[in-house]
């Protein structure tokens, strides 16, 4: 089970340097894009969904790497305020719900994805881009968020990781 | 299944959901999945994939990442200590100048990174420790740094406004410019409040023993000017119609870094990846927010759920401004409990219509909600800024540090009041930067 936590982990902190590195390309992008439009007075073409893209990408990409550093928002107060036993119980339904948003949503998105690539949809624009490419991101960022969610819940079950990661008593 | 009787269980559903302590993103998307299940079986799930990412697919959200990085980039960098020395510096010797120069620096640092619990971490570090040497009450000097970080939200650029909005389709621009007046007003207050405390209190112009040279005076100002300089242009360029909000704030952002890399030496790939690192955090969260959001009001519209809410409000036909006092307990409640961005993302597209309907503007609600939600920042239970001023001074009590909140609190609620009185605070800058109509 150690492995399965360990290697999960790696792998979403790998898609988080990923992530990480669409964005700052993005950055690159829309200031290349910029100069394109505003300094060499020519039209862009791929610049606008490329970053659009990418960003979207970060997003599905990088968000298992999130959670690893409890980086999703949550109302924390109830689990900061109960007692050890409710916040185990809580943590376990927050796991749950959890594993069950990132579950479903895998599968819904690479039925999406599957769509795309056996109609061979490209966008509406200039750019005319394979829809597939950016739309793989969905179903594969959900996937490795589905597999943290379980390293997640595994840990918590086996008292690996303290519920919420709460150590010490709020008062 | 009547629609009042839907939203009743989605309401409850959505409480449980959240309080649970799951991630506000994931939550809103189970609920979504499970009542467009419910409601409308599973032949229904198939756009749920195509509405999800489709709220993410948006050249104007391209704006969030950059101007979070522009953030960071400033806040990872020791600007911050730049800005509160350079002020201190300049209104040292005035009656209360500490006090004037933290929440100054708070306003300024929050037009620079429109983080608010980044504002408070980097002039709290130097400006709370520096009140107390010299004598300042410590529920005021703790109190007054809460307050002043909750300015990041509102003094432009600010990603609340950002996902106002975007959730609103109101324009950036309008709302970042609508910010402005408020923002300083909000300050004054502040400032106000904390002299007289202090005054009322016996606290008298400290005596220094010691005077900055004009050098002195001058030293920080070089290092912080580029930065005040980039924000600027970044809105020069934004209101002169010259770009986007999201290609200002990309070209922005890459100027942020480049010159935090320059001025402050940050060129070890340990800091670079602490900027980038910062940078996804919030932007994925953000992020998965808005997507989560854009299910949950495709769930909301699709069972008739916002339209239900929107015609019993305009059926009971109250005063407008019963109405609005109604939204702000509404807006302060959730705001007590959950982040800004996922209660304006969650509630905006529900309240919009009831604004708009009832006559009021929505740049100017805008700023009220803003308002609103800073309060949330600074007050019981959750109260972000709080425990973030609370690790900096760890030897005041946090109840100390909340009943020092609790004056600046009715500042904002006072703010909120002159803002209803005087909706031109927040409407004038952009319809006369702007044109009237919208």
């Amino acid at each position: 089970m150690d492995l399965f936590v360990r290697s999960v982990k790696s792998v979403s902190q790998l898609f988080g340097f990923i992530a990480a590195g669409l964005i700052a390309l993005s950055v690159l992008v829309v200031c290349h894009m910029v100069f394109v439009r505003y300094v060499l007075n020519q039209n862009t073409i791929w610049q606008t969904d490329f970053v659009t893209y990418s960003l979207v990408a970060a997003t599905f990409l990088g968000s298992s790497f999130v959670l690893t550093t409890r980086g999703h928002v949550a109302v924390d107060i109830l689990p900061l305020y109960s007692g050890p036993r409710q916040r185990w119980w809580l943590a376990l339904f927050a796991a749950l719900v959890t594993l069950f948003f990132c579950a479903a949503m895998t599968v819904l998105t690479f039925l999406f994805w599957r769509e795309s690539w056996d109609n061979r949809w490209v966008s509406d624009t200039m750019w005319r881009a394979r829809l597939w490419i950016p739309y793989a991101a969905m179903p594969v960022g959900l996937g490795l968020l589905t597999l943290q969610c379980l390293a997640d819940l595994v840990s918590l079950v086996s008292g690996r990781e303290p519920p919420f990661g709460i150590v010490k008593e709020h008062r | 299944m009547s629609p009042g009787m839907q939203g009743a269980m989605v309401l409850l559903l959505t409480l449980v959901m959240l309080l649970s302590g799951a991630p506000v993103a994931f939550g809103l998307g189970a609920i979504s999945i499970v009542f467009i299940v419910i409601f409308q079986g599973f032949d229904a799930l198939h756009v749920v994939a195509e509405t999800f990412y489709s709220g993410l697919n948006d050249f104007t959200l391209v704006s969030i990442p950059m101007f979070v990085m522009m953030g960071a980039a400033i806040g990872s960098s020791p600007a911050g200590k730049d800005l509160y020395e350079a002020l201190d510096r300049w209104l040292y010797r005035l009656p209360g100048g500490l006090a004037i120069s933290n929440l100054g620096a708070c306003a300024i640092f929050a037009a620079l990174t429109g983080s608010s619990p980044a504002c408070c971490a980097a002039i709290g570090k130097m400006g709370i420790p520096e009140m107390r040497r010299r004598g300042y009450p410590d529920d005021v000097a703790t109190g007054s740094i809460c307050a002043g970080g909750t300015l990041g939200i509102l003094i432009p650029p600010s990603i609340t406004f950002i996902l106002y909005g975007i959730a609103t389709e109101t324009s950036i621009g309008r709302l970042f410019l609508a910010g402005v007046l408020p923002g300083l007003m909000l300050t004054s207050l502040f400032i106000i409040w904390t002299l007289f405390i202090i005054w009322k209190r016996g606290f008298r112009s400290h005596a220094l023993d010691f005077r900055y040279t004009w050098k002195q005076k001058f030293q920080s100002i070089p290092k912080i000017a580029p930065f005040i300089a980039i924000i600027a242009g970044v809105m020069y360029v934004l209101y002169g119609g010259i770009a986007t909000p999201s290609e200002a704030a990309g070209v922005g952002a890459a100027l942020c870094v480049v010159m935090a890399v320059v001025i402050y030496r940050m060129w070890r790939p340990k800091e670079w990846w602490a900027i980038l690192r910062d940078t996804t955090r919030e932007s994925v969260m953000i992020l998965m927010i808005i997507a989560a959001a854009v299910l949950f009001g495709y769930m909301l519209t699709s069972l008739y759920l916002t339209q239900t809410l929107a015609l019993a409000i305009a059926d009971m036909h109250v005063n407008r401004w019963v109405l609005m006092g109604m939204i702000n307990v509404f807006l302060l409640i959730c705001g007590f409990f959950i982040p800004p961005a996922a209660v304006i993302l969650m509630t905006a597209p529900i309240l919009y219509p009831i604004i708009k309907a009832a006559g009021f503007d929505p740049v100017w609600f805008g700023v009220i909600l803003t308002i609103n939600m800073e309060i949330g920042l600074i007050h019981p239970p959750v109260g972000l800024n709080i425990y973030i001023v609370s690790s900096i001074a760890p030897d005041v009590p946090v109840t100390r540090i909340m009943w020092g909140t609790i004056p600046y609190v009715l500042c904002m609620m006072l703010a909120i009041v002159i803002l209803c009185i005087f909706p031109e605070i927040a409407t004038w800058l952009p319809d006369h930067m702007m044109g009237g109509v919208h």
